[in-house]
């Protein structure tokens, strides 16, 4: 199956106060049709530029993204504008993607009017339940008159991903788009994105910086963690929860928090070397984690760049020199462990 | 400028008319009280304005009174039917009635947030109270253009007199009832003023967003004559230029301040634009490939109604006192009646400073000042009106 997007390559660099900052660096990933991925990874990592750029809302810097095989610049102006149709964006914050002066009739009526999506004041009404009722917002008359202030996070999270179907897209960008709603919501959020999914055969990128999330709401489908712009680790969900290769998803999944505290005080943790996130203009050399990980081999990580490649005796890629060659893990980790004391 | 409003009788009629249509609506939907504040609210405006503000007036009574009464069975999101029998159909005319109801529910809301703040529902009165004596005055007093000698009071050398039974506010330096001055000489202040704030806001609001949303060159040179008007001191530069243009109307008067005074107004809009641009449902709108025109009007806009209309208050406020001092300076032409010439020709005839002139001078300068503080006590209800947050209710 030819990918619905693929990113060959993908630089993104921001100016400023005259510094270039490299916000995502050599990022290579395709997406399949009806896929969930999950980028994963710290705050300024990279991963919300990513969402932004599959959306169309910022263009690479460098190297290029396909959609649907073909290189986005040979789209022409009007297949562009179809094409962004195609690809959509729920943001974070559900505070601030509905504009508060108007009702969410309104907010839902104006792209199903721009792109005649459905005939008349009628179909528009009608389409309007649908996507309420499609959301779980029912019944939609107590809705469809409101203003955003008068409805919960969730309830307008929910208008959110509504008002991103009114054009019918194929992808989804959800930007950690449960992470602001409260805990008690979250699931039957995910659980009603998943059900979408399934009825209206939607990809999903899914972007979180919680792992646990993630492995909930992508079990079927991959992972992709990210350090400092770049992809550490990509693979099925299960493998890289099972049998996390890269020292950095080591250490993600070693802290999330297990609500069992027998489990919590047994639990493996890793030691890293340092606690602090090196900023992004001032990248380490070579292996950017070097100064943090414990598997640090001095003269090979901090000189040279790994690559994205298949590790020994694991289903997933994992971009990490120690782990590439195979050889001295134990000693590394054993030495890392008792070095840091935590 | 089409905007004065003289009461006519044909007015009045063409206001009764007007209004037959609420009151009829009122009594076939069984909401007499609504359709008959439809009725007086028709007939004050016909009365006040003709054709112009008799028709609009129709509308906004009849959806008043449409709000309250109309509820389509078939459709699921007025009446809450139930969920198994969706059908949005609808005739051309059901189609009208439910969204004039939808006017007519935000007209209501919107007088609802007006009354809900003390201050500005005063302020509200104030203004209404002003336009409806200079309307409607003229109506009942007439306006004495002639001099009076027979007024003078005995063993007095001059004519002005304060207020007494005959005349409310004294006699003017002529004889003259200032009464009748001030009934007659309002209108062309408020409509002036009013015109002047209007020109200088939407030079604001044009340049503000051209310069937020273009940003680049466009913005730089804006910005620059925004600069460069600032520096200039403004009153002595219209006093200056009020000497040098010949004005053979009052609108040129508003052209000239509308000119001078945006600069201040602009850069706030233009600060307004650029945070909305970077928000969220912006985006979530340039996803959705809503074009520009739409981000603009639909989305950015809207939140910016509130405080610009705030600033449309005080523009006019200023060029209320701008023209004024214009006026008592003697710099722009001097046609009676008015109430800025009132205080010219007091300080002109040398009764400044003569008790017996109380009424003569401190009429329209009270006036003026209680006009002025009921735009300012408004201007906080306008704060209500256009932001849904507090319109809607939580």
């Amino acid at each position: 199956m030819t990918p619905i997007i693929e990113l060959r390559g993908v630089h993104r660099t921001f100016v400023k106060d005259r510094q270039t900052i490299p916000v995502l660096q050599d990022i290579n990933l395709s997406i399949e049709p009806n896929e969930i991925i999950c980028l994963v990874g710290e705050s300024g990592c990279g991963k919300t530029t990513t969402g932004k750029i599959i959306a169309g809302l910022l263009e690479p810097s460098g190297g290029e993204m396909l959609v649907e095989g073909r290189p986005i610049s040979s789209y022409s102006g009007k297949e562009r504008s179809a094409l962004r149709r195609q690809l959509q964006l729920v943001h974070q914050d559900p505070f601030a993607s509905l504009n508060p002066a108007h009702t969410i009739g309104d907010i839902l009526s104006f792209p199903l009017k721009r792109h005649k999506m459905v005939e008349g004041s009628a179909g528009v009404r009608r389409r309007i339940w649908e996507l309420l009722t499609m959301v779980d917002l029912t019944p939609p008359g107590d809705i469809v008159n409101k203003y955003p202030h008068q409805l919960s996070g969730g309830q307008r999270q929910r208008v959110s991903i509504a008002r991103s179907l009114t054009v019918q897209p194929r992808l989804i960008v959800a930007d950690e788009a449960v992470s602001m709603v409260d805990v008690s919501i979250r699931i039957s959020l995910l659980k009603m994105l998943h059900e979408l999914r399934d009825r209206l055969g939607l990809t999903i990128v899914f972007i979180t910086h919680d792992l646990a999330l993630a492995k909930y709401f992508a079990w079927e489908g991959r992972i992709a963690v990210m350090y400092l712009g770049r992809i550490v680790e990509i693979g099925r969900t299960q493998d890289v929860i099972a049998a996390p290769q890269h020292p950095y998803t080591r250490a993600l999944l070693a802290a999330v928090p297990e609500a069992d505290p027998e489990l919590t005080r047994h639990k493996h943790m890793l030691r890293l070397r340092s606690d602090d996130i090196p900023k992004l203009t001032d990248i380490p050399p070579g292996c950017a984690f070097h100064p943090r990980c414990p598997f640090f081999v001095p003269g090979l990580c901090d000189e040279t760049l790994p690559h994205l490649t298949a590790i020994p005796g694991a289903a997933q890629h994992a971009a990490c020199l120690p782990l590439q060659r195979g050889e001295a893990l134990q000693e590394a980790a054993k030495a890392a462990a008792s070095g840091y004391a935590g | 400028m089409g905007l004065e409003t003289v009461a006519t009788p044909l007015g009045l009629v063409i206001g009764i008319l007007c209004g037959i249509v609420p009151l009829a609506a009122g009594i076939h939907y069984k909401h007499v009280r609504a359709g008959i504040g439809g009725f007086i609210a028709c007939a004050f405006s016909g009365f006040g304005c003709g054709l112009i503000g008799g028709l609009p007036m129709i509308v906004i009574t009849y959806a008043v009174v449409l709000s309250y009464a109309y509820v389509n069975k078939q459709d699921p999101f007025t009446s809450r039917a139930a969920i198994t029998e969706v059908n949005f159909d609808e005739s051309g005319r059901e189609r009208i009635q439910r969204i004039l109801a939808g006017l007519g529910k935000s007209v209501r809301q919107s007088f609802r947030a007006l009354t809900r703040n003390k201050a500005g529902f005063l302020g509200f009165l104030g203004i209404a109270f002003f336009v409806l004596v200079t309307t409607f005055g003229p109506l009942f007093i007439r306006y004495e253009g002639e001099a009076h000698m027979e007024r003078r009071a005995p063993g007095s050398r001059v004519l002005v007199a304060p207020p007494s039974w005959e005349h409310p506010l004294g006699l003017d330096w002529k004889g003259r009832d200032v009464l009748s001055h001030m009934v007659h000489g309002g209108q062309r202040l408020i409509i002036t003023s009013i015109q002047a704030g209007l020109i200088a806001t939407a030079i604001a609001v044009i340049l503000g967003s051209a310069a937020g949303l273009l940003g680049g060159a466009v913005d730089q040179i804006l910005s620059a004559i925004a600069n460069f008007i600032l520096t200039i001191p403004g009153f002595p530069l219209l006093i200056v230029l009020a000497a040098v243009v010949e004005f053979d109307s009052d609108f040129m008067l508003a052209v000239l301040f509308g000119v001078l005074n945006w600069p201040t107004l602009m850069r706030a809009v233009r600060a307004q634009v650029l945070s909305l641009r970077e928000r969220d449902y912006v985006q979530a709108a340039f996803v959705l490939d809503l074009g520009l025109w739409h981000i603009i009007s639909r989305e950015v806009f809207p939140n910016m109604v509130s405080y610009i209309s705030v600033n449309l208050i005080f523009t006019i406020r200023i060029a209320m006192y701008s023209i004024v001092g214009l006026t008592f300076l003697g710099m722009v032409p001097l046609t009676e009646p008015d109430w800025a010439v009132m205080i010219f020709t007091g300080r002109q005839q040398g009764v400044l400073f003569l008790p017996q002139a109380s009424g003569m001078l401190l009429s329209p300068i009270i006036a003026i000042a209680l006009f002025q503080l009921s735009l300012v006590m408004f201007a906080r209800s306008l704060e209500e009106i256009f932001n849904p947050r507090l319109r809607a209710g939580v």
